[in-house]
């Protein structure tokens, strides 16, 4: 590995390849992600940077006709073996989506359900400290503290997606998957989820799907590039962007910096 | 395309140019008398639905304006049915009290509902959310096709299969001659007409339960899978929640069904307007009754007397009057669970 | 946790009980109607004329299949020309307004009457003397003349009243689901907007029109109320006979006949007619009817949508 080895790794994907029907998307992939790091996959439309976070808590199996081969582990653990409980694992690895999908229910309900469902009955005052702690941590909390109760489709886009992350993580996740969290966001809505980025990688290990470079070096630790359904490129952020190896690296850096 | 033509031949003589002109001004005759002709059908549509409401209500008219809100108070419709066939002209019997009735729909229906919904909603997850690709088609046609068989059939098979079913198991010799004062017990029920009704309305729950549920966008599935619940916990907590506007609307679209079926129950219902006493334990459902429409069906040959024709277009006026509360009571769910979800 | 596993087992599993109750019932009413049915049909079925229980001669559904046929006709007929007229007004000249939705909201309502009040609404209305030429005269006692009110022709108008909401309302969404952008692009070629609808829209939405009409027709097959009230309780054609005499149709169309639902009502115990056989034997028939109407349907729309 080229990076630096500091921080123990807590997903490590082995020879990976991946198909939706006969395409192949995904071809001889390995990658380490280390603890409590943002490690951000970039690369130009269609590489396949979405098809393997969505392996890594195995939302795939919901594609009809996507197969793959090879292994990712988890703490070690294979996460593709057959008596692997899936929904254990999207308990460890939470996700949150390019479009904001909160529930067509209240935002008190949004926070409560998952809570609930993986939980089991809380009590009301636990409950609330828990939905109050996190939509704290993704900077929200000021923002819907006294409408709680109204629809959670009346927030704004960006206010959709912060109580999209709060609600990813009432359940205590490991890793969270961001996929292009931003990118249906105004600028000032892309800081706030940045600077809670940073915040959560205390906590948290993130792996973030972004078409903008500029997010990237701001926030990640980590970078991989994808190209055609391979890594052309990885390493911590200030190498790649200082001094990229492949060609494909610097033609992608200059394009999207100039 | 006339005009179109018209801008082609700018340069041909003007006899020419003037029966291109008339052509045009024939095209334009030719489209607003089309366009009236449209006009005029939709008007008598309009027409028509008013027209039926109004018809009826002047039908029954003398019923209300006799018997007065003790027309759904008062029972002993039948009775009152012979007495006013039999009443000499001069001397007409207006008195009529169709309380019996209206419970018999309101019992059939809510029974119907009972069975109707939990069947309805369950055969719709399996279609949506848990058949293989391969299945579902299949199992939509099945649906369509219970959804298109004819009340009469429904009847002719209840009145064939569940009527003695019910005479065999659950009717002795000895509840007979218990209740022979009161009715005969022949199989022919409450019972019989609940389960007729149930599984008519079923196809009608299905079918917008699956539109409804196939409607539900994709990514609520996303999130709450993975939030880590399981399938079945996401049909249970988000998607059936997030199409039930749809579901709704089934259900109700079902009820009305169920209250304006009048073939089938007449057929299997006993056709006599009892009043089911919950203190008679089993009996309850063992009971023979009537409902508002199958009465209409069933009196329907001595409508030649005035009044038992003017009561039996009261019994149509609750009816349409309850339809038209529930048709109503759709679009006033539906909007107010768009609005609480915050789509409007 | 194993708890959780079995509770949502649990649910999984009622749901698949019901849609099996629901699928059995489907299966089992045809293979039951099958069973009972088959045996009786054969060319004496389908081409005798239905018989009283005195009578030896053999029993058959000619006249009530023709009956079915006839009013399926006259209502589809009636009904078409006037919900597509209705429709086109609505998707293409109606503006937004109140009037505009109050007209919807009254379809909305109708389409949720029961055929049974349509059907006495029919009865009523065509026993009025002045609709006396659709129907027949009967001496009234005391000089109170009044019509009959039953015959294919009444009994065919009121169908037309009974699906005319239904077939509206389908016909508006085919309409509606034509893309805005062939309208513009008719309109901007110069073309008038009858001639957009009729040689632009109408094409497009073709297969959604049959579709609606075809389940239009699907409802005046299965309707029995309509048949109960405003065609009489005759099991024969009870004009001038005999009745395929092109001569007597018009004096055949004005009065009263059968059809397979009304039929297999007097066949049945419910009608006193005691005959199960021929009751399954023409219920068979008329589900074959329903299955290729079925069919028919799933051709035209790709089995997209369910009749609601
Ligand atoms: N559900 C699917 N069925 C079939 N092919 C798919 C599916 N999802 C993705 N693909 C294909 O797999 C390849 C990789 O797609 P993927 O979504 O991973 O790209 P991406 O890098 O996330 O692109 P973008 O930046 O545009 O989101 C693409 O060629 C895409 O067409
Ligand atoms: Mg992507």
């Amino acid at each position: 590995m080229v990076y630096s080895n500091s921080g123990s790794i807590i997903i490590s994907v082995k020879e990976l390849n991946a198909w939706y029907g006969e395409k192949k998307a995904l071809s001889n992939i390995n990658i380490d992600i280390k603890k409590n790091s943002i490690t951000a996959f970039i690369g130009p439309s269609g590489c396949g940077k979405t098809t393997l976070l969505r392996c890594l808590n195995r939302m795939n199996d919901l594609v009809d006709g996507f197969r793959l081969t090879g292994d990712i582990l988890l703490d070690g653990e294979s996460i593709l073996s057959k008596n692997r409980d899936v929904i254990e694992l999207r308990r460890k690895v939470g996700m949150v989506f390019q479009q904001p999908n909160p529930f067509p229910k209240t935002i008190f309900e949004n926070m409560a359900l998952p809570v609930k469902e993986n939980f089991g009955n809380v009590r009301r005052e636990k409950l609330e400290e828990i939905i109050e702690t996190n939509l704290k941590a993704a900077s929200l909390y000021e923002e819907v503290e006294d409408r709680l109760d109204s629809s959670a489709l009346r927030l704004s886009g960006g206010q959709q997606q912060r109580l999209c992350i709060a609600r990813a993580l009432t359940i205590n996740p490991e890793v969270i998957l961001f996929d292009e969290p931003c990118s249906a966001l105004d600028p000032i809505s892309t800081m706030k989820i940045e600077d809670m980025l940073m915040e959560l990688k205390q906590k948290y290990t993130i792996v973030i799907v972004t078409h903008n470079l500029h997010q990237a070096s701001r926030i990640a630790d980590e970078v991989a590039m994808f190209y055609e359904g391979q890594i052309v490129e990885q390493a911590s952020t200030d190498v790649f962007f200082s001094n990229p190896k492949t060609q494909l690296a610097q033609d992608y850096i200059s394009s999207k910096f100039s | 395309m006339d005009s179109l033509e018209l801008s082609t031949s700018l340069s041909v003589d003007k006899a020419e140019k003037k029966n291109q002109s008339i052509r045009v001004r024939l095209g334009r005759l030719r489209d607003s008398v089309c366009e009236s002709g449209i006009f005029v059908l939709t008007a008598s549509s309009a027409i028509i639905i008013v027209f039926i409401f109004i018809f009826i209500l002047i039908k029954s008219w003398n019923i209300f304006a006799v018997n007065g809100i003790n027309f759904v108070l008062k029972s002993g419709f039948d009775q009152q049915i012979i007495e006013a066939y039999h009443a000499p002209a001069d001397k007409p019997v207006w008195h009529f009290g169709a309380l019996g009735l209206l419970l018999g729909s309101g019992l059939t229906t809510v029974g119907a509902l009972l069975l109707a919904i939990p069947l309805g909603i369950g055969t719709a997850i399996v279609i949506t959310e848990l058949s293989p690709r391969w299945m579902k088609g299949l199992l939509q046609s099945f649906i369509r096709l219970l959804a298109s068989i004819p009340s009469v059939i429904y009847g002719l098979v209840a009145l064939l299969v569940v009527v003695p079913f019910i005479q065999d198991n659950f009717i002795t010799s000895e509840l007979q001659l218990q209740y022979i004062k009161q009715f005969q017990l022949t199989g022919n029920s409450l019972l019989a007409g609940i389960a007729v009704l149930s599984i008519m309305i079923t196809p009608v729950i299905v079918a917008l339960s699956v539109d409804a549920i196939n409607a539900v966008p994709h990514r609520y599935k996303e999130a709450s899978l993975a939030l880590g619940l399981s399938h079945w916990r996401t049909i249970v907590k988000v998607i059936v929640p997030s199409a039930k506007s749809g579901i709704t609307a089934g259900i109700i679209l079902g009820t009305g069904r169920a209250i304006g079926e009048a073939l089938a129950l007449s057929m299997v219902s006993g056709g006599i307007g009892n009043i089911p006493n919950p203190a008679d334990g089993g009996v309850f459902f063992l009971t023979p009754i009537l409902t508002l429409a199958s009465a209409i069906i069933n009196k329907s040959e001595s409508m030649s007397v005035p009044s038992i024709n003017a009561a039996l277009f009261a019994c149509g006026v609750l009816l349409l009057v309850t339809c038209t509360t529930l048709s109503l009571f759709t679009k006033i769910v539906e909007r107010s669970i768009r609005r609480r979800e915050g789509l409007e | 946790m194993n708890k959780k596993k079995i509770r949502d087992l649990m649910g999984e599993v009622m749901s698949w009980l019901a849609s099996s109750i629901t699928i059995a019932a489907c299966l089992g009413i045809i293979i039951y109607l099958f069973n009972m049915g088959h045996a009786q049909i054969d060319i004496g079925f389908l081409t005798n004329e239905p018989a009283t229980t005195l009578e030896t001669e053999k029993n058959g559904i000619l006249t009530p299949l023709v009956g079915t046929l006839l009013l399926t006709f006259i209502g589809t007929l009636v009904a078409f020309p006037w919900a597509l007229g209705t429709a086109i007004y609505l998707s293409e000249y109606a503006k937004r307004n109140n009037l505009t939705e109050t007209f919807r909201l009254g379809i909305d309502v109708l389409s949720g009457v029961p055929t049974i009040v349509v059907a006495i609404f029919g009865l009523a209305v065509f026993s009025n003397p002045a609709l006396g030429f659709l129907s027949s005269m009967v001496e009234g006692v005391q000089d109170v003349n009044r019509a009959f009110g039953r015959s294919f022709l009444v009994s065919g108008i009121t169908m037309a009243v009974m699906i005319l909401p239904f077939v509206i309302k389908t016909c508006e969404e085919a309409l509606k689901s034509v893309p805005d952008t062939y309208r513009e692009a008719s309109l901007a070629m110069g073309a008038s907007k009858w001639y957009t609808i009729t040689k632009v829209i109408l094409p497009t939405a073709k297969n959604g029109i049959i579709t609606a009409v075809i389940l239009g027709m699907g409802r005046i097959i299965g309707d029995t109320a309509i048949v109960w009230l405003t065609l009489g309780g005759t099991l024969r054609m009870t004009g001038v006979q005999p009745w395929w005499r092109p001569d007597n149709w018009l004096s055949t169309l004005k009065n009263t006949g059968s059809t397979l639902t009304s039929y297999i009502y007097f066949m049945s115990p419910a009608g006193e007619g005691h005959q199960n056989e021929n009751a399954f034997g023409a219920a068979f028939v008329l589900i074959i009817i329903i299955i290729l109407l079925n069919l028919l349907t799933d051709f035209f729309m790709g089995s997209k949508e369910i009749g609601k």
